[in-house]
């Protein structure tokens, strides 16, 4: 476990007094899905949201501690945020499409950081809305603006734009939590495929959803990561009293 | 009193209050009309006035449609380039608790009535050297809208979702062009309304451009010759004991009452357009 993308080490936050995360040690296995599991509250996005460093745009926030990203720790002065990033696609609860058309949503990322060609902006079109199972359903209507879309199709859209600055991380919080049944099922199918080539983080509070997707969770209470383990061993041998509590419905 | 016979009583009270509303809004247009409609002729509209209009000759008051026009065009064009950058950089860029003592000023420039402006502006032309003109009559103006259009740009950004924000920030965007390039397109009907509201504040505003942009018979040259303007020919009209002559700010103010509907039904218009897509 040496070249792991991403490993925090002793990381805290607070919000104003409130301390949000409790000295948090945790690596994040490449190539798989790691659930953040836990109720409300726990600091689930606040983890989330210090890895791309939105925490940033929060007022009245402190961290202490580290959070290494290939190596190198991301709240380091010198460190380009920007480029930071563009490493990690976001997937948010509720899908915020741009306010643009269906095709410059998902070019607007590669365009901005400096692909010009069209053809090269076509092709890219294509590539992620296929690779987020949208395609089909666009393909005809790439210049309607984009939030005429459902929200289903809305958040695949984000998934296809995220994707396209061509990030080695996907954060997702919650994607699927203002989706319909079916829609989630497309959503989740695609993170399942993507795994291979992605090192994925998901924040949920469901543990159906975990069941289905999680290579490896980390389960978290009051702002404190109470246990981490591969997904298997979690379901049926958990080992802290919080954790089963949890997983029995308990605490929620 | 029970609650049925409030809500009774309140119900007759709001209605008064819009049967009294509907009953200025009525009074004022057809009074306008009826008193300047004989007055208003093509040549009242599309002609300059000739010796001794204020004194009941002949002509019109085309150069006071047309340096209202640019009056009001150019001041708000000046307002808005000012706002913009501050703006952004108040809800992009500067800590909350600045932005929020910045709003301060900008409520107190918001309350300040026009005159003052006009004065300050004078003030200023005297000491630069500067004599009454387009030019001064601009930025003067321009200090009307300003607060104007700040306050409603300030507002169009704090309401962006912050979803927005992070969703745009997730890209690798920096914070300018997340501002520029995402945040503007947001607001783009805001925008476009608000600079068409103030707009409509400014062909109307008489007392900042009193002292500052002077009068004249003639269209102006350059920005630094004077011009004249729409309220103020109602005003000079509205002066002179010639009923006649009088009878002539009616017309004015018919044309005044034309372009500022106009200026609301393109708003509306526009605003439909980008929002029913």
């Amino acid at each position: 476990m040496e070249n792991e993308h991403i490993r925090i080490k002793n990381f805290s936050v607070w919000y104003g007094n409130e301390k949000a995360l409790n000295n948090i040690n945790l690596t994040i296995p490449n190539n798989a899905i790691t659930v953040i599991l836990g109720p409300s509250g726990c600091g689930k996005s606040t983890l989330l949201k210090s890895l791309n460093r939105l925490l940033d745009e929060v007022d009245d926030v402190r961290v202490e501690g580290e959070i290494l990203v290939d190596g190198k720790n991301i709240y380091d002065k010198d460190v380009n945020v920007p480029a930071l990033r563009k490493k990690m696609g976001l997937l948010l609860q509720k899908p915020q499409v741009l306010p643009f058309s269906i095709y410059k949503n998902v070019i607007f990322g590669p365009k901005i950081n400096g692909i010009k060609d069209k053809k090269i902006l076509k092709e890219i079109c294509f590539k992620y809305l296929n690779m987020a199972h949208l395609w089909d359903e666009v393909s005809l209507k790439l210049n309607e603006p984009a939030h005429k879309l459902s929200i289903g199709q809305q958040q695949r859209l984000c998934l296809a734009r995220g994707l396209a600055v061509e990030p080695e991380i996907l954060l997702c919080d919650e994607p699927t939590s203002a989706l319909d049944p079916i829609s989630s099922k497309k959503v989740e199918e695609t993170l399942l495929e993507l795994k291979k080539n992605y090192t994925i983080i998901l924040v949920t509070h469901i543990l159906r959803q975990a069941r289905r997707l999680a290579d490896y969770i980390a389960f978290f209470y009051l702002g404190e990561l109470v246990e981490f383990a591969q997904s298997k061993d979690f379901f049926e041998n958990p080992r802290d009293e919080r954790t089963k509590a949890y997983i029995k419905g308990d605490i929620s | 009193m029970n609650r049925y016979l409030k809500e009774k009583l309140f119900l007759i009270l709001m209605k008064i209050s819009l049967y009294l509303f509907l009953f200025m809004v009525a009074s004022l247009f057809f009074s306008i009309f009826f008193k300047g409609i004989s007055y208003l002729s093509f040549e009242m509209v599309f002609s300059k006035p000739k010796k001794g209009f204020y004194l009941g000759g002949g002509g019109g008051i085309l150069p006071s449609i047309f340096g209202s026009l640019v009056l009001a065009f150019f001041s708000t064009l000046l307002a808005f380039l000012v706002s913009l950058p501050m703006t952004i950089f108040l809800n992009l860029y500067s800590k909350r608790k600045f932005s929020n003592f910045i709003r301060n000023f900008i409520d107190l420039l918001w309350g300040i009535p026009s005159i003052v402006y006009g004065i300050f502006g004078f003030f200023i032309m005297v000491y630069i050297g500067l004599k009454s003109s387009l030019l001064a009559g601009i930025i003067t103006l321009s200090f009307v809208i300003f607060p104007l259009i700040l306050r409603s740009l300030d507002e169009l950004l704090q309401n962006i979702p912050f979803t927005l924000k992070e969703a745009s920030l997730s890209l690798g965007l920096n914070k300018f062009q997340m501002g520029i390039k995402v945040f503007l397109k947001a607001i783009a009907p805001g925008v476009l309304s608000s600079i068409l509201i103030s707009f409509g504040r400014a062909i109307g505003d008489s007392a900042s451009i009193l002292f500052t942009a002077g009068f004249s018979d003639n269209f102006p040259t350059s920005l630094f010759s004077p011009v004249s303007s729409l309220p103020l020919v109602v005003f000079y009209l509205y002066s002179s004991p010639d009923k006649e002559v009088s009878g002539r700010a009616y017309a004015a103010s018919i044309i005044l009452i034309i372009i500022s509907i106009l200026i609301s039904l393109i708003s509306r218009r526009i605003g439909k357009r980008i929002y029913g897509k």
